[in-house]
């Protein structure tokens, strides 16, 4: 085993949470029982570590097997980095009816014409979510797998999930899957954050909405406590849910607005006739930034009507948005 | 050790009572100073002690009809020193002096100057340090790094990696006091030699602090004894358990208290006010400011502004006179903000608090953090927080 495999492999048993390690070496095809039981998994992770290495390099493993193990990490825990939407668009005839044999050729022939030192696994899940692990190198140097790029995809939808992207990847990457997936051009959703599963609910907008009838959400309410007004506070609560959904919302991190809009304010006269944009970029951040929307409208700290900057995160589902005076 | 307690209440009825419990002598209501002693008491504090007043004491001579008025008087006509905990109300300024851009570097050796930005410092209050000398740095740099070895062999603080000694450097920053009655900025630097470390290699600063006061009250200063030093604002920055050292340390030597200092919203905003007010000469490159909004989980809104827009706004709620700048104007600007906010998103940013400004020149955080990045308006700003520190101490 070389140099670079045994670094590879160490990263990754670092990487993994010891209580999850026997697991994932249990799914990994290249450890047989026999060698799953002569692993000691009490002892420090350093000398599993150890062992596990001595183990690898006894049965001849290459990367090709370690970025196998990676893959099924990640597909398990893939809220590591940030996951970036993008949408496929112009779809031609065939696209609704590609076939997972026919995008998996297709994908590694685009890609590997476009740069010849790639590595390509591609893999499909249980949830008919394809996922592409993708190591770049150029025409110098071999597949940097240290640093691998992830795509989810499901075929015969418009949507591609991405993690772990740079910017020079981008274009050919972008190109790969619109051959691959029979689309005319693949263009950012505007929609990132930590969580797949939520990037994904939100960009297929996927998750519950809220329908007509009683609306389950709601702080506790104490039976001895009377609400004043108790029409306004059903009223916020409705336009809130109405905005931003009922029940669990989708875990989303930030949202970001460019302003690029006029100043207007009643009180200052000076600033109002400025022809300029009053430039500046608002960012909204909290670990679960839609719940944290949604009470601030349910408490009156937003006012009703929820406005549609704000709802347009789960109506248009993204987050990312440059505001003009034309509009978003 | 001798401990003083200050006056801070004058025409209020809880002194008065509070003196009964003192050591004045009550003859048939009448409040009588005994000839000897002299007292300065607070309504908050428990502790008393007397100190020795020159002999020649007015106060023996009233004679008042109730013991109440002449209490007062007794108050008012004495020479007694009172702090200006009566006057906090009026010491918040509502008007600051325009800053004006200066070389500090002309005033301070600028190594040292170089040692005081672009890093970030935590602050707290510390209150009057008793027979401290600026001449005796050099033992107290022995003593504090004594102090620090021995309790470091105690085993109280846990650290990893062995270190053979800590030497300890108390050093003045000469030329940041304004006035005549600020004491020098004492800098205090706390190296460690690693185990193993050839006889030459460089020790490592692994803590570094700075007490100051720029532009303190002058009342509050004069009129404290002379034996007390006050260097009201300690900046620090290192780990946590040194600093929790060199506390104590000071805490026994000098027989102070040292307390967290934050940064309220509204000395926050005169610190935004005082960088926008400096883009037409240096350029701040952007305005940030956070809001911490208490939504369930709590939401922070950072708003980042072009500074060229954001000056433009400050100076359309200037009045023309440029010497003084009031905090109407000052809450003028952040209205303006907020309101430009509201009409976009419709959120009340008042209903959150105000947690952090910052530009290119430097940002301050509510929990106390302070990080000046260019040394052209330091003084303004340690002026800022040298008032803080004093109006936040428990006197």
């Amino acid at each position: 085993m070389g140099g670079s495999t045994k670094l590879l492999l160490q990263r990754l048993i670092r990487r993994i949470p010891y209580q999850m390690l026997q697991t994932m070496l249990g799914k990994w095809a290249h450890l047989s029982n026999a060698d799953l039981h002569s692993l000691n998994f009490t002892q420090p992770k350093w000398v599993l570590t150890e062992h596990l290495l001595a183990l690898c390099e006894e049965k001849g493993l290459t990367v090709k097997h370690i970025t196998e193990l990676e893959m099924i990490y990640i597909i398990e825990n893939p809220n590591q980095g940030m996951w970036h939407g993008f949408q496929l668009l112009d779809a031609e005839e065939d696209a609704p009816s590609i076939e997972l044999t026919q995008f998996k050729e297709q994908f590694k022939a685009n890609l590997t014409e476009l740069i010849s030192h790639v590595s390509i696994k591609i893999k499909k899940h249980t949830d008919e979510a394809i996922w592409i692990r993708v190591a770049w190198g150029d025409n110098f140097t071999k597949p940097n797998h240290l640093k691998p790029t992830y795509v989810v995809h499901h075929l015969q939808t418009p949507y591609v999930f991405v993690t772990g992207m740079t910017s020079k990847d981008k274009p050919l990457l972008n190109q790969a899957l619109v051959l691959a997936t029979r689309y005319g051009s693949m263009k950012d959703a505007h929609l990132s954050g930590r969580n797949l599963i939520a990037i994904r609910d939100l960009l297929t907008r996927q998750y519950q909405q809220v329908g007509l009838g009683p609306v389950p959400y709601g702080p506790y309410k104490n039976p001895n406590i009377e609400n004043e007004q108790p029409e306004n506070t059903e009223n916020r609560l409705q336009m809130a849910c109405e905005a931003f959904g009922d029940g669990t919302l989708p875990q989303l991190q930030k949202a970001v607005y460019k302003l690029e809009t006029k100043f207007r304010d009643n009180s200052n006269k000076t600033l109002t006739g400025r022809k300029e944009p009053f430039r500046g970029v608002v960012e909204f951040s909290s670990t679960n930034l839609l719940e944290s929307l949604r009470h601030c409208v349910s408490s009156g700290m937003a006012s009703t009507p929820v406005t549609p900057l704000l709802s347009s995160i789960t109506q248009k589902g993204r987050n990312y948005f440059v505001i003009t005076d034309k509009g978003v | 050790m001798i401990r003083r307690i200050y006056l801070t209440s004058m025409l209020n009825d809880a002194v008065i009572d509070y003196c009964s419990l003192s050591r004045f002598q009550l003859h048939h209501g009448k409040a009588r100073c005994s000839k000897s002693t002299s007292v300065f008491f607070s309504v908050m504090e428990e502790r008393s002690s007397i100190v020795k007043t020159p002999l020649n004491n007015v106060l023996a001579q009233r004679r008042s009809k109730s013991y109440r008025r002449s209490m007062r008087s007794c108050v008012e006509a004495t020479n007694l020193g009172y702090t200006s905990g009566h006057l906090t109300v009026l010491r918040i300024p509502r008007s600051r002096r325009t800053p004006k851009s200066r070389d500090i570097t002309k005033q301070v050796d600028p190594d040292q100057v170089a040692l005081l930005v672009r890093k970030e410092w935590e602050l707290s209050y510390v209150t009057p340090l008793y027979q401290f000398r600026h001449t005796q740095l050099k033992s107290y740099s022995k003593h504090l790094s004594a102090f620090i070895v021995s309790e470091k062999q105690q085993g109280l603080a846990i650290e990893v990696g062995q270190e053979l000694g800590f030497k300890v450097n108390f050093s003045v920053v000469l030329g940041l006091a304004e006035t005549d009655e600020d004491a020098e900025t004492v800098f205090i630097q706390i190296l460690s030699r690693q185990a193993f470390a050839a006889k030459d290699d460089a020790q490592k600063v692994v803590w570094s602090g700075w007490l100051t006061c720029v532009n303190g009250d002058l009342e509050f200063l004069r009129s404290l004894p002379s034996e007390f030093v006050s260097l009201p604002l300690l900046c620090t920055r290192g780990p946590e358990s040194l600093t929790v050292l060199v506390k104590s340390w000071f805490e026994k030597t000098f027989d102070c208290c040292f307390g967290p200092l934050g940064i309220n919203s509204a000395n926050l905003q005169w610190l935004a006010a005082l960088w926008i007010g400096c883009h037409p000469t240096i350029n701040i490159q952007y305005l940030k400011l956070v809001w911490t909004l208490p939504t369930l989980p709590p939401m922070d809104v950072k708003y980042t502004i072009h500074p060229q827009d954001a000056w433009e706004l400050w100076d359309s709620v200037r009045q023309d006179d440029t010497t003084d700048v009031s905090i109407e104007e000052v809450t003028r600007f952040i209205k303006g903000l907020q309101s430009h906010f509201f009409r976009h998103f419709r959120i009340e940013l008042s209903a959150g608090s105000l947690k952090q400004v910052s530009t290119a020149l430097g940002s301050s955080h509510h929990s106390g953090k302070i990080k000046i990045a260019s040394p052209t308006y330091i003084t303004t700003i340690l002026q800022l927080l040298t008032e803080c520190a004093l109006l936040k101490m428990p006197i």
